[in-house]
C-alpha cells in the first residue's frame, strides 16, 4: 500500500477521516517509522501554532470591542482610516501635512451608523462567550495542545530525543504503579505562558495505553475537573492551590477519572 | 466569541491593533446585516466569515504594509530564564512563519488548527468546499513545518524540553 499523502496524514491527525481510511493510515503509521516521524513533526508544529496564539484568549478585551459588539460604536469602522490615524500618530509633527490629510480622510470616512438599539439578540451572541468562565471553556486550546503532545509521544515513543528523565530535585514524582503505569520520562512545556512538566507513564496493556500527566503553575483560581474529548484522546483538567493539572490518554474516562482522584490526593499531600 | 475573533484576526493580520480594528468592523457589519444570518447555521462560522471577508477586501484595496512594527519583540533579556526565552522565541518563529503563508492558507490554518473548527465548519466559514479547505490546510501545514524546520523553531521547542 502506498504511503498516505500529507493531505491524508493531516486529515488523520485532525480526526477528519472516515473509519476505513483512518485504519489504513493507522496501519501505515505502525509500519513506517519515517511516516511516524513526519506525523509527529506535524503534530508538534500544530501544538506550537496553537500555543503561539493562546495568549490572545487571555488578554482583557478592549472597551471599544465590547462597545462595538453591543452596537454602541456610533460609527462604522473604516480600516483604512484607522490605519491612517495610527500612521499620523507614528509620524507626529514632522509630517504634519500628512497628518492633516489623514484627519480629513478620517472625517470623510466616518459615516453615521444609526444602529439605534441594534440587534440585541445578535449582540448577545457576540458577547455571549465574554463571561470569563465561559470564554475559558469555549475558546481554550489547552486540551487540543495536550492531545497533540500526547499523539507526539505515542507516535514517537520514548526514543524521540525529546524526553528525558532528569527531574528537578524538589519535584515529587506521582506514583502510578498501582494503576499498572510506569514512569517513562518527562519534558518541560509552556502552558498558558507558565512553565509546566509533562510526565509520561506507559503500560504493556494497550487498552489502557500510555498516560500523560501535566503539572503547571497557574495564577488562576481553583477549578473543578473538566472533561474534554479530542479524537480518541480523553483529557481531564483541574486547578488546585496555584497549580493546573491535566491527564490525557486513550483509556476510558472511568479509568482516567480514578487515576485523577489518586493524583489529586497525591499532589495534595506533597 | 470576541476572544476567538481577536485570535483569528491577530493571526490573519499579524498585528494587535489591526486585528482589533478588524474585529470591531466585523461586529459592526454583523449587527447591521443581522437579517442575513441564517437560523440553523453556526453563528461563529458566520462571524469568522465576516472577519475574513473584510480582511480580504482590505488586502485587495491596498498594498499591505506594516505601518507599525507591531509584533512584540522577542524578549530574551538576561532576567528571563533561558528555557522560557527559548520557548518565546519558538512561538515568535511560528507567528512569523504563519505570516509568510498565502492569505487563504493562513485562514484555513487559523480556523482548523488554532480554533479547532472541523473541516466542514471551516469550509462554511471560508465559504469554500470542504475539499478546498483540506488541500489548503495540507499545503499550509507542510509549508509551516518546512519553515519551522528551516528556522530551527521545532528544534528549539524540543531543545527547550531538554534544558535543565
Amino acid at each position: 500500500m502506498p504511503r498516505p499523502s500529507d493531505e491524508r496524514l493531516i486529515a488523520y491527525l485532525d480526526g477528519e477521516l472516515e473509519e476505513s481510511e483512518r485504519d489504513a493510515v493507522a496501519d501505515a503509521l505502525e509500519r513506517d517509522a519515517e511516516l511516524r516521524e513526519r506525523g509527529a513533526a506535524l503534530s508538534e508544529s500544530a501544538v506550537l501554532l496553537r500555543s503561539a496564539f493562546d495568549e490572545v484568549l487571555h488578554e482583557p478585551l478592549p472597551e471599544r470591542l465590547i462597545r462595538a459588539a453591543r452596537g454602541e460604536s456610533g460609527a462604522v469602522t473604516d480600516l483604512a482610516a484607522a490605519r491612517q490615524k495610527r500612521w499620523k500618530r507614528v509620524l507626529g509633527d514632522r509630517r504634519f501635512w500628512l497628518g492633516t490629510a489623514a484627519a480629513a480622510s478620517l472625517a470623510a470616512f466616518a459615516v453615521g451608523f444609526g444602529i439605534g438599539g441594534g440587534d440585541v439578540g445578535l449582540a448577545d451572541a457576540i458577547l455571549a462567550a465574554y463571561a470569563p468562565h465561559s470564554a475559558e471553556q469555549a475558546a481554550d486550546s489547552f486540551p487540543d495542545n495536550l492531545a497533540g503532545y500526547y499523539r507526539r509521544y505515542v507516535n514517537m515513543g520514548p526514543n524521540d530525543g525529546t524526553t528525558f528523565d532528569k527531574l528537578p530535585q524538589n519535584f515529587h514524582l506521582p506514583n502510578l504503579k498501582p494503576w499498572g503505569l510506569a514512569f517513562q520520562g518527562a519534558r518541560f512545556l509552556m502552558v498558558e505562558g507558565q512553565p509546566a512538566m509533562a510526565l509520561m507513564y506507559t503500560t504493556d496493556n494497550k487498552a489502557l495505553g500510555p498516560v500523560l500527566v501535566v503539572v503547571a503553575n497557574s495564577p488562576h483560581a481553583d477549578k473543578g475537573t473538566d472533561f474534554y474529548h479530542r479524537g480518541d484522546i480523553n483529557v481531564l483538567r483541574w486547578r488546585h492551590h496555584g497549580h493546573a493539572y491535566a491527564i490525557a490518554g486513550t483509556a476510558s474516562i472511568n479509568y482516567l477519572w480514578n487515576i485523577h482522584n489518586d493524583l489529586a490526593y497525591q499532589f495534595d499531600t506533597i | 466569541m470576541l476572544p476567538r475573533l481577536r485570535r483569528f484576526a491577530r493571526g490573519l493580520t499579524g498585528s494587535a491593533v489591526e486585528a482589533d480594528d478588524l474585529v470591531q468592523a466585523a461586529c459592526e457589519r454583523a449587527l447591521s446585516r443581522a437579517h442575513q444570518f441564517q437560523e440553523g447555521t453556526r453563528f461563529d462560522s458566520w462571524m469568522f466569515r465576516i472577519v475574513q471577508t473584510i480582511w480580504i477586501d482590505q488586502l485587495r484595496s491596498r498594498d499591505i504594509r506594516r505601518e507599525e512594527a507591531e509584533e512584540e519583540g522577542v524578549n530574551v533579556g538576561t532576567d528571563e530564564p533561558g528555557r522560557r526565552a527559548e520557548a518565546r522565541l519558538a512561538l515568535q518563529e511560528v507567528r512569523s512563519a504563519l505570516a509568510q503563508l498565502p492569505a487563504e492558507q493562513r485562514a484555513a490554518l487559523l480556523l482548523v488548527t488554532v480554533d479547532g473548527l472541523s473541516y466542514k465548519e471551516a469550509a462554511e466559514a471560508a465559504d469554500v468546499p470542504v475539499g478546498t479547505i483540506m488541500s489548503r490546510l495540507a499545503r499550509a501545514r507542510t509549508a509551516l513545518l518546512a519553515k519551522l524546520e528551516a528556522g530551527g523553531g521545532l528544534r528549539r521547542s524540543t531543545q527547550d524540553a531538554k534544558a535543565e
